[in-house]
């Protein structure tokens, strides 16, 4: 990898509907053949984000480039160099997956051999099928193979694995994985912590329209500088005081569940369960585990991914 | 170029593969044809059927059933009792009954200037007036025929009718016309409405605006597309219209097939700005619906033009489904030129090109 070529550059994109900011001055760089993933709860902007990029939306201030193309001006050239899969997006249902997508290799200039692509996107048993009679995982493939028939450099996917099951879902990623090896950029959102732990390279984390957090997954779990969390429930009323316990680095939770972040897993439990009997307080569903992306977000918005 | 072919292609693929569309966009006007048709269809005269009850048995009597049965119009039903023909006319089975006594030959062999003339008695039902005064009609004609005959008379005037037009026209062939003129409204101005918008709301067209497809291209293959069905669709209607109801094209179908497309231009560019307007699909129904409701009664589809009250005539003279009627209608029933319509080409042209305008101010791709 030319280790740091920036191919999308972002700067300071803001939309705005009426009062309300979908996405309020984010800034952010992309490099050349990396996984770039979006992460936040819905509504955070990360789809306002992505389809300002790809000229579906224009930004109300800010701009973007794309190579050396400005998404204000030059967004016809930017068409032929990016590839989209938008979220939920239907097709003409009674056309075969073939048919489809000689439609939409007619609408660019060039266009890669469409029997290979249905081949990498395992849709060679459906070639003459209607798109009506595929399944979720499927059509969600056929709507990766039209992003890709024109061998974009980058690929805009919008959340390709909402709704999928768990095995769509892995099939997916191998795909993903497969397109960054033969040298694609991919920018993707997902409110999925495995996914974008799984898939990306680099994380932005939004919420509310700003960008939180942008780093490895690695980092962004380092530095929530602990790298373990202890999970409980206890009986709200009782007057406890979570500072007490020792070696605890940060305190979170939602909901009725405690989270107690350390890098001494073995000193907080201790000190938590004598606290605890000390007090005669009953502590339940108690489990430890490693910090995850999901602790970083909540960490940092106080608030889980999933509660959006 | 090759996008436009790919996407002409797919509007027919689509078209052809929603097999319950294609059946009911073709069957609406053929059963609707077939059913006025049939029942207003069978040109201006009505038949009427005459019941014979012939108890003379001479070659007189057969004289004046062979003349009453030379009438087109006539269908002469032979009975040998007048019971039994007077039932038949109470129940409505014959609209008259005519009775020949005995006697009937050797009275008009031996009839003299001086004498009364033969009464021949007519049997009518009251409560179908209009049939049996026509039916009472055409018995006098034969009747007359036959003294006029017996009187060796020669009339010093006659009179030789003459239609304006000199064509032979029944309702069917002013039906026709309509009809396609219908269809070519309907499907063009609901279905795109009814078509762009859904696509709106599906994102199928939102994802296509993420390639480097231009709309003008797009809206080029609706077109293409949409004409060709179009043309087969009026075809078809045409050809059942031939083969059942013997409906003749009198004009070119050179002209006949231009106004098809005018037509069909027309009606689909106020289609695509109802997709501009509606919001959402569902609302490009009922707009749709409210423009083509009162066009399909003002219009001349079904009732001339010229039957509209006095106060609806200007408006009437502006709708762009008034002068596709009437130049259908003049192609297929006058056999009028492409030259001699000018007013309508003109009129559907100011439609086209100002609808147009329209819609492309308003489409939205999202």
């Amino acid at each position: 990898m030319s280790s740091h070529e920036t191919i999308i550059k972002a700067e300071h994109l803001v939309k705005r509907y009426g009062d309300f900011y979908a996405v309020n001055g984010v800034d952010f760089e992309v490099h050349r053949g990396e996984v770039f993933g979006l992460l936040g709860p819905n509504g955070a902007g990360k789809t306002t984000t992505l389809e300002m990029l790809v000229g579906l939306r224009k930004p109300d201030a800010g701009t973007a480039w794309i190579g050396e193309f400005d998404i204000r001006k030059d967004l016809e050239r930017i068409k032929e160099v990016i590839g989209v899969q938008l979220q939920s997006t239907t097709l003409f249902e009674l056309l075969t997956v073939e048919e489809i997508l000689k439609m939409y290799a007619s609408f660019y200039p060039k266009h890669i051999s469409i029997p290979e692509l249905i081949e990498d996107m395992i849709l060679t048993d459906k070639r003459k099928s209607r798109i009506k009679s595929l399944s979720g995982g499927q059509k969600q493939r056929l709507a990766i193979a039209l992003a890709l028939v024109h061998d974009p450099w980058i690929i805009f996917l919008d959340e390709p694995t909402t709704g999928l099951d768990p095995q769509a879902r892995r099939t997916l990623w191998d795909i993903v994985l497969n397109l960054k090896q033969k040298g694609k950029t991919i920018m993707l959102t997902t409110h999925y912590m495995d996914e974008a732990h799984v898939l990306c390279d680099r994380i932005a984390i939004m919420d509310q329209g700003k960008m939180i957090a942008l780093d490895t997954p690695e980092n962004l779990v380092k530095n929530l500088q602990s790298d373990s969390a202890v999970e409980f429930r206890i009986d709200e009323s009782a007057p406890f005081h979570l500072e007490e316990i020792k070696g605890v680095t940060q305190i979170g939770g939602h909901k009725d569940v405690q989270v107690l972040y350390t890098d001494n897993l073995q000193e907080t439990l201790t000190s938590l369960i004598e606290t605890a009997s000390e007090k005669g307080l009953k502590l339940t569903d108690l489990q430890t585990r490693t910090a995850t992306l999901e602790d970083v977000f909540i960490h940092m918005t106080g608030r889980s991914l999933r509660e959006g | 170029m090759r996008a436009y072919w790919q996407l002409t292609l797919a509007q027919l693929r689509i078209f052809l593969r929603n097999r319950q569309v294609l059946f009911w966009t073709l069957a609406f006007p053929i059963f609707l044809m077939v059913m006025l048709g049939s029942f207003l269809g069978n040109g201006n005269g009505m038949s009427v059927t005459i019941g014979y009850v012939d108890q003379d048995h001479s070659p007189q009597s057969k004289q004046l059933a062979d003349i009453l049965k030379k009438n087109e119009a006539i269908s002469l039903e032979k009975t040998s009792s007048k019971k039994d023909a007077l039932d038949q006319l109470k129940q409505g089975d014959v609209q008259l009954v005519v009775e020949v006594p005995k006697g009937y030959e050797k009275r008009m062999k031996n009839s003299s200037q001086n004498e009364k003339p033969f009464t021949l008695p007519v049997f009518y039902n009251e409560t179908d007036m209009a049939v049996s005064q026509i039916g009472q009609q055409l018995v006098y004609n034969a009747v007359d025929a036959v003294s006029k005959q017996k009187a060796d008379y020669k009339p010093a005037v006659v009179i030789n009718p003459k239609g304006v037009e000199a064509l032979n026209l029944r309702y069917i062939d002013f039906l026709v016309p309509g009809i396609v003129a219908m269809m070519i409204l309907s499907n063009n101005m609901n279905g795109v409405a009814g078509q762009i918008a859904s696509w709106r709301e599906r994102g199928i067209l939102r994802r296509m605006q993420g390639t480097t497809l231009k709309a003008h291209t797009f809206i080029a293959a609706q077109i293409t597309a949409r004409l060709m069905l179009n043309g087969l669709q009026a075809l078809i209607v045409l050809m059942v219209a031939r083969l059942v109801f013997d409906v003749e094209v009198r004009g070119s179908w050179l002209t006949l097939v231009s106004f098809v497309i005018l037509g069909t231009l027309a009606f689909m560019a106020i289609g695509f700005i109802i997709a501009g307007i509606a919001k959402t699909p569902e609302s490009a129904g009922p707009i749709a619906g409210f423009l083509s409701f009162p066009m399909l009664f003002l219009g001349g589809v079904f009732f001339p033009i010229k039957n509209m009250p006095e106060f609806l005539q200007p408006i009437v003279h502006i709708l762009p489904i008034a002068h596709l009627t009437t130049a259908l209608r003049e192609t297929m029933n006058v056999g009028a030129t492409f030259m001699s319509l000018g007013t309508e080409a003109l009129v559907l042209g100011g439609w086209i090109i100002g609808a147009f305008i329209v819609a492309s101010l308003t489409f939205k791709w999202e």
